[in-house]
């Protein structure tokens, strides 16, 4: 047993295990007795400003580069905040009065930070970035030695009060085996962002993680929340296997022989690395909504032709399928004038706006992904969503024929890639015959499924029971889609947040299902689990739970 | 040369996050001494991030606008643009 178990909230599924590097608490503020020379404080406050700059400017490089333009953007505030010439004008005032350098600087943020605090949400983050940049200027000042986040000793655990945008985007998941903050909650930045790199991570712990020293052994388990100061060796050996979950680089099968590929969900290039090195067999779901989002106009077809190159070439051995553009609903993209509509999520979204408003973007699309095909080292495959009728599918398989040829004009090389349809509306299921007929694979998105197919809304609390991907309709759906499928020889693949689970594991392989694409998080558990699973049995067993009359019943399956 | 000029504003944010840091940067890169506030309020410096931001003015609410330089008409002009501008469609310029 660990010498003490801190609690917290977890952030990702895994644990890590390693020792503790605490991060940014060391600034004292000189004492505030005997003579400063004003001039060189005031050049001391220059020069640190300076330098501050230059240390921002490169952190917003490296982590457009590393994260993306959307996590760099918080450095843009940053950089405006320490030239703020309210903050100029108070320190120079206080240097003026007699003030060190580093005791104006926190005098001068102090007072804006408070003001900033007691408003409301939005206003409060800006208290945030300036404890950030007031916390830079006053370890440059007081020579305070910072802990490098980009340079940790491999197996640190970082812990600190919190994580802002700028020190996570620094965390290399190389070496870092975790981090726990002090404060902090599920959907906090820390938190999404070590979910997309598959750090284990606790946060919201409390002031108890500050009874944790540097150089203590902690295990950070991202399951259960909890932070074992101390672990024996049990513990410390389940946290560095993360509970049976190795990395396994092969493909994997059932016990019987049936292959399952086992693929990443991807939103933006910088989660393509961390999904190739927790073992995806390729991507599952490559969406593309990242290259329009954040931006004054569309993207140029030579900018997607990248980003989808990059992909393929990360998975020379596998397979990328990209999603086409999926906007509508709840996402919107500003420079595409979506309609203000009483049902959003049933009205102009996915395809329906591809083959219409937006039919030139689409065309720009296809030829992009059809010369990255061609280009790169992976397999291309090129998904449609929100399908719903087999007349949207035969009007986008013309336009992909169209930008083929529009490609062939050009004398550019263009892939015949593998074509398929997302599998999200009912009616798409009911059609998953002609449809399947039409094209080369099936991929069922569970979370808008199940929200069509249960009328639940996935926002809405209230109704948060009935929005479940194992209630046996849903289930039925989803069998329903395979058998037409194969019927017609083509593949099945899933993903949805469903598919990701691997408690769900042995019923989907049951169920059928060619392909099971996730976060790249949880990938090492569901090969695992696939490599567990015997085909046959899984199979009855999923026949049994689709033929449930009730949730609770699938459940006694499952369990049993 | 010294113009004055009074805004209601757009966006839906007020004059927050990004509309507050494009209004600044706009300043900023003009040659003109700028202050903002409420009409019957004390005035900032608009160059300040921080000191706009703590006007808290929000959709709807007039802002007074007071330039002195030689860019003076032109930064009163584009910020107008900017403060008129809902957020979804607003560019860096």
């Amino acid at each position: 047993m660990a010498e003490r178990t801190l609690d917290g909230t977890g952030a990702t599924p895994r644990s890590g295990v390693g020792s503790v590097v605490w991060y940014g608490r060391d600034i004292s503020l000189p004492d505030l007795e005997g003579e400063v020379d004003p001039d060189a404080e005031a050049e001391r406050f220059a020069d640190a400003v300076e330098t501050a700059r230059d240390e921002l400017e490169a952190e917003r490089e490296a982590t457009a580069e590393r994260v993306g333009e959307d996590e760099a953007a918080v450095f843009d505030a940053h950089i405006q905040f320490l030239e703020d010439p309210t903050i100029e004008d108070a320190v120079e005032t206080s240097i003026g009065d007699g003030a060190d350098a580093a005791n104006a600087v926190d005098a001068a943020f102090g007072e804006h930070i408070e003001q900033f605090e007691g408003m409301d949400g939005r206003m409060a983050e800006r208290a945030d970035d300036l404890r950030d940049v007031r916390d830079r200027l006053l370890r440059l000042l007081t020579d305070g030695e910072r802990v490098d986040l980009g340079d940790l000793p491999e197996g640190s655990v970082v812990l600190a009060e919190r994580l802002t945008p700028s020190d996570t985007a620094q965390l290399d998941p190389e070496r870092v085996a975790g981090f726990a903050t002090v404060t902090g909650g599920r959907t906090s930045h820390a938190a999404i962002f070590a979910r997309s790199l598959a750090l284990p991570a606790v946060v919201g712990v409390g002031d108890a993680l500050e009874t944790v020293t540097d150089g203590d052994e902690v295990v950070v388990d991202g399951d259960s929340g909890q932070v074992l100061v101390g672990p024996d060796d049990a513990e410390r050996e389940a946290a560095a296997t993360g509970a049976g979950a190795a990395i396994v680089e092969r493909s994997v099968e059932t016990t019987d022989g049936r292959h399952v590929e086992v693929a990443a969900n991807v939103g933006r290039p910088a989660e393509l690395d961390p999904a190739a090195e927790r073992g995806a067999d390729g991507v599952g779901l490559y969406r593309t909504e990242f290259l329009f989002l954040d931006r004054e106009a569309s993207p140029s077809e030579d900018e997607q032709y990248e980003a989808v190159r990059e992909a393929l070439d990360t998975f020379p051995d596998g397979r990328v399928v990209v999603r086409t553009l999926d906007i509508g609903g709840d996402k919107r993209i500003p420079y595409l004038d979506l309609p203000e509509e009483e049902n959003p999520f049933l009205g102009e979204r996915g395809i329906r706006r591809s083959l219409a408003p937006d039919s030139d973007l689409f065309a720009t699309q296809l030829r992009a992904l059809l010369r990255a095909g061609a280009d790169g080292a992976g397999d291309l495959a090129i998904m449609f969503p929100l399908v719903a009728t087999v007349e949207e599918l035969d009007a986008a398989l013309d336009a992909l024929d169209a930008a083929a040829a529009d490609l062939d004009d050009r004398d550019a090389a263009a892939a015949d890639p593998e074509v398929g349809v997302m599998i999200e509306t009912p009616s798409a299921v009911f059609m998953a015959d002609e449809l399947a007929a039409r094209v080369d694979f099936l991929s069922i998105g569970t979370n808008d499924l199940t929200q069509y197919v249960m009328a639940a809304d996935r926002e809405n609390e209230r109704v948060g029971d009935l929005h479940d991907p194992t209630h046996p309709g849903v289930l039925r759906a989803i069998h329903r889609t395979v058998r037409a499928a194969h019927a017609e020889d083509a593949w099945v693949g899933m993903c949805g947040e469903m598919a990701g689970d691997p408690d769900l594991t042995e019923l989907l392989v049951g169920l059928g299902l060619d392909e099971l694409s996730m976060s790249a998080v949880t990938i090492p558990e569901v090969k695992t689990a696939v490599s567990d699973t015997e085909y046959s049995t899984a199979s009855e067993r999923a026949d049994r739970a689709r033929l449930a009359a009730t949730r609770s019943e699938v459940h006694l399956t499952l369990d049993s | 040369m010294t113009v004055e000029r009074t805004v209601t504003i757009v966006p839906e944010a007020g004059l927050h996050a990004r509309p507050a840091s494009v209004f600044v940067q706009a300043v900023n890169d003009h040659d003109a001494e700028v202050s903002a506030g409420r009409p019957d309020g004390d005035l900032v410096q608009a160059a300040s991030m921080i000191a706009v931001t703590s006007l808290g003015v929000g959709q709807g609410d007039d802002i007074k606008l007071v330039a002195d330089g030689p860019d003076a008409e032109a930064v009163l002009d584009e910020l107008e643009r900017i403060l008129t501008t809902p957020e979804a469609e607003l560019d860096d310029g």
